[in-house]
């Protein structure tokens, strides 16, 4: 008896060594994959309530005037959308759930260079993540700012905005210390063999993050610990009554959140050019350009910040200098578009869910990054910003490229992770639901803008309805997508059936080893790697 | 002079727009047609096996590197050049002040006009000078294509020109609070000819009680006629028994003129029952005077009526006619205790301008230079070049120590004041009247 139950602890690999009881096992557990499956459920757990709130807001829009709540409540709704999901979902993700579950394996490496310092970032995230919970029910309310935190109304409004800042200064901590840790990793623990042109492009472009996060992050610590100051001390810094200005913090702001943005999208783009080569059995098109064009991203997109801020009253040649910069960052994220189109031609091509999330990525970006291109034209910028354009626009960026590309490394790694298959029946019709909504929703909202809705509005004139309330609907069969997308994949991940080492046909190293891998990924011995990851002949799968 | 015809904003906007739009279309066209065609061609059914191994083609990759190059310069320019019509003011536009503050909009005109809707004349452009009294704010006109941040502490500007009479929505498109979304007004373009006549209409039509709420924004949330907004209506507003929440408990209390001036000044201190802790606090915003006006108006309406102060301005216009009224006015002796708000004395109003105050008091308090008090036909000692000298203070040497400060300087003061050519020989009459009235 006590035999069997020994070799299925063995079966299900690091689920079933534990180094302390219980939940103790992993929330005090080193272990890459069982932080990173912390970080996936507590990401999980905050998109959901972070769509629960958006469906509120669309509920509210479904015509003008009080639908459903207050103005006051409405705004506090949106700002906490806007926090959890990019501070709560977005940013930590991809890099942190799928980045700690998978690429410590993708190297060869049994687990990060700072084991500790990984579960201490995780303990970062729920302390920062408590912290922003706790800013709704105490002092002043509900922060009601909008989650960019624009001074001098964030100096001024009575509700809970300091914690709020505090929430985002720890939660940046969280953030640069997973970025010091993967970028210390990749440099330090590939195994033998494992040369630069040789890492998998999802590892590539945590890489291209990680410095991200580690030069872009602090400065939204300082520009939050400002805000805590002007709020709690006067210090006047963003008061032009006080020799301040309020167009500083607009740009420390967007020196963090613009980067932000592709904190957000290169795991996103690292996820699609490792799952396209999988499902057409082709090397990735153009492996080096991807790998240049992640970091002229990281590079480039961090001298861009200003294009949020055409019309602040910052100066003409301002305008000029950050629009040409704008439209130069649009170069590398094209070219990996061709890139993945190319790697589809002649090759064998498997719908599976993995790859058709993957190239509704591919769809919904480009919509997204074109409608970008408008937005990064100093005329144009001038009449859609701040509309719902806008929304729409980084909605098809942010859910319709990071998000779709979640959902994609879901369906292509959990099953790796948990040993287990979902019903792909299931979750292709789901992800039909979700398309239909999603296109519904988002785009209503382009249109609307570009009529002149403006964003953060609780309120409109009668002639935006129409728009509105077809976008409620969209919303609704977005939503529908999503639950039978979740039921489906968490039904399978617990009671599907058993997968074996390498379901998909991948040939890196992810996939050499079983499903669910062993607690230090590659036993006694370190592999060496002989090939490339894209090296389907090499590996055997053709 | 050969002059262009003038590109309007929408022109220039939309421009840039459908070269966007266009180039845009095709490349997403390009895209899913290629990214549909190949899933469809190479699927497996089709190809068990991939039919090559191709894994880079560098001519192909340069190609789809210059192409989009060049393509985003195009965008680019045209973004550019159209955001720089944006930027030119027509020499001809019509200044007009816009102010903005939570939650609504003030409109200045140039001859002191104001109006909570933007009046143009159509066919003439108008240039909006921004300002915003509290946070920001965003003046966008979706029809003209036009957008523009209101910034506390700085003057922004947006321009634009109405072909076709109409009234046009006007949003604030910048966050500014829990009313944000209904800080919302029009543009009215009226023809020209209307538009003169409605300049010079006196605004005959408000009292004055209902003026100064205008004028500080207090109507954008509280209604007159009992309608329900943002903060509660001002209709029956005295007396009133209303149930407010005093740091956490619910007390109930009828409006007296104490408790309003306190909810103007204090907002935050009791909060009416059912409406968000959100209006600003206007301690510093709303002078003695007008403040007295507000409330004599929301306690009784007939009380303030009889008084007859006459259309109330702006309060920029009324700043730069001070000036023009302290030649004219010279001879008027101050009368400071009837009118407290308007400064009295022209000699006062030109020392408070010039910044003379901010180092000579009028008290007998030393701050950086002799106190003004008591100042003229005193004998002093002062210091020519490096001799001491006992001067008396008349008229001839006020005119010297303004225009040439540093030739003679009262000894044990520092010789730091800078000269102020500037002042005429009836600025300085006036500012002698003035100070021999500081005995």
């Amino acid at each position: 008896m006590s035999e069997t139950t020994a070799t299925a602890a063995n079966d299900r690999g690091f689920w079933g060594e534990a180094n302390y009881p219980g939940i103790f096992g992993w929330i005090f557990s080193t272990d890459h994959k069982r932080i990173g499956l912390l970080y996936f459920w507590s990401v999980l757990t905050f998109f959901c309530v972070g769509v629960l709130l958006g469906l509120l807001l669309r509920l509210e829009l479904f015509a003008p005037g009080e639908t459903i709540m207050s103005a006051q409540t409405y705004n506090a709704t949106f700002t906490l959308h806007g926090v959890i999901m990019i501070f709560l979902f977005i940013i930590p993700g991809i890099p942190a759930a799928f980045g700690n579950l998978i690429m410590p394996i993708q190297i060869g490496a049994r687990d990060v260079s700072f084991p500790k310092l990984n579960l201490f970032s995780w303990w970062l995230y729920i302390t920062g993540a408590t912290l922003a919970v706790t800013s709704l029910f105490t002092g002043g309310g509900p922060p009601d700012t909008g989650w960019t935190f624009y001074v001098p109304f964030s100096a001024q409004t009575s509700t809970n905005v300091s914690l709020a800042a505090v929430a985002v200064f720890i939660l940046g901590f969280s953030s640069i210390l997973t970025g010091l840790n993967f970028v210390t990793t990749i440099h330090r623990l590939r195994t033998k063999g494992m040369t630069w042109m040789r890492i998998p492009l999802f590892t590539w472009s945590l890489y291209a993050t990680a410095w991200i996060q580690i030069l872009a992050t602090p400065v939204i610590g300082i520009t939050v610990a400002l805000l805590f100051a002007e709020r709690v001390l006067g210090t006047g810094l963003f008061d032009p009554a006080q020799g301040g200005d309020p167009i500083m913090f607009q740009h420390l702001f967007w020196i963090y959140s613009h980067p932000a943005v592709y904190i957000m999208v290169l795991p996103g783009m690292g996820v699609i050019s490792d799952i396209i080569p999988v499902f057409s059995r082709k090397p990735a098109f153009g492996y080096k350009a991807i790998v240049v064009s992640s970091m002229a991203i990281a590079f480039a997109g961090s001298l861009v910040w200003a294009h949020h801020m055409y019309t602040s009253g910052i100066s003409d040649m301002a305008v000029m200098i950050f629009s040409f910069l704008t439209f130069i960052v649009a170069i590398p994220s094209a070219i990996k578009v061709f890139n993945w189109l190319a790697t589809l031609y002649e090759g064998s091509i498997l719908l599976d869910p993995p790859l058709l999330y993957a190239l509704s990525f591919i769809l919904l970006f480009t919509i997204g990054g074109l409608s970008g291109l408008v937005l990064g034209a100093a005329a144009a910028d001038v009449h859609v910003h701040d509309t719902y354009f806008v929304v729409g626009h980084f909605h098809f960026v942010m859910f319709g490229g990071t998000g779709m590309a979640f959902f994609a490394a879901m369906h292509y790694w959990l099953p790796k992770i948990y040993g287990r298959m979902y019903d792909k029946t299931v979750a292709t019709v789901a992800w039909g639901v979700i398309i239909v909504g999603f296109l519904i929703l988002y785009i209503s909202m382009k249109v609307v803008g570009m009529m002149g809705m403006p964003r953060r509005y609780y309120d409109y004139v009668p002639e935006f309805t129409g728009l509105n309330q077809l976008a409620t609907v969209g919303s609704w069969i977005l939503a529908i997508g999503l639950i039978l997308m979740f039921v489906n994949i968490i039904h399978g991940l617990f009671k599907g059936d058993p997968v074996e080492a390498n379901p998909w046909g991948g040939a890196s190293l992810e996939w050499q080893i079983p499903s669910p891998p062993p607690t230090e990924n590659f036993g006694e011995e370190d592999p060496v790697v002989t090939h490339g990851p894209y090296d389907f002949k090499k590996a055997g799968i053709l | 002079m050969n002059p262009q015809p003038l590109i309007t904003t929408t022109e220039a906007v939309d421009k840039a727009l459908y070269v966007i739009f266009g180039i845009s279309c095709i490349a997403l066209l390009g895209v899913t047609v290629a990214m549909v065609y190949f899933v469809w061609r190479y699927s497996r059914k089709r190809y068990p096996q991939p039919l090559s191994q191709k894994d880079h083609n560098v001519w192909l990759e340069i190609t789809w590197t210059i192409i989009p190059t060049i393509l985003v310069m195009v965008m680019f320019w045209y973004g550019w050049d159209g955001y720089l019509s944006l930027r030119r003011i027509p020499d001809n536009a019509i200044p007009i002040q816009g102010s903005s503050r939570m939650w609504s909009w003030l409109f200045t005109y140039e001859n002191g006009k104001t109006s909570d809707k933007l009046y143009v004349p159509v066919g003439q452009p108008v240039n909006i000078r921004l300002s915003s009294e509290d946070v920001l704010h965003s003046f966008y006109v979706p029809a003209f294509r036009v957008k523009r941040d209101c910034v506390p502490g700085m003057e922004t500007y947006a321009w634009f020109v109405a072909e076709e009479p109409g009234s046009y929505d006007l949003f604030c498109a910048e966050y500014c609070g829990v009313a944000h979304s209904s800080m919302i007004t029009t543009v009215e373009a009226i023809p020209a000819a209307e538009f003169a006549g409605w300049l010079a209409e006196k605004p005959v039509a408000t009292s004055p009680g209902i003026g100064l709420l205008q004028k500080h924004g207090c109507l954008g949330c509280h209604s007159l006629d009992g309608s329900a907004s943002v903060g509660p209506t001002f209709q029956g507003i005295s007396g009133r028994q209303v149930t407010v929440a005093t740091d956490g408990k619910n007390r109930t209390l009828s409006t007296d003129r104490i408790y309003l001036k306190k909810s103007i000044t204090d907002p935050g201190a009791d909060i009416v029952e059912g409406f968000p802790p959100a209006m600003p606090s206007y301690a510093d915003q709303i002078p003695a005077e007008e403040m007295e006006g507000i409330l004599d108006y929301l306690m009784d309406e007939e009380g303030n009526k009889a008084e007859d102060k006459g259309p109330i301005e702006a309060k920029q216009p009324m700043e730069k006619k001070v000036e023009a009224e302290v030649v004219e006015e010279q001879s008027v002796e101050p009368t400071a205790t009837n009118k407290p708000a308007i400064p009295a004395n022209p000699g006062q109003t030109l020392a408070d301008q010039n910044g003379c105050l901010g180092c000579h008091s009028i008290d007998g308090t030393r701050i950086v230079g002799p106190s003004f008090k008591g100042m003229m036909e005193r004998e002093r000692t002062i210091i020519r070049g490096e001799q001491k000298e006992k001067i008396l203070a008349d008229s001839d040497y006020l005119t010297r120590s303004i225009r040439e400060p540093s030739a003679e300087v009262v000894e044990g003061y520092p010789a730091i004041m800078p000269s102020f050519p500037d002042f005429s020989d009836d600025d300085i009459k006036a500012l002698q009247d003035w100070l021999e009235t500081l005995k």
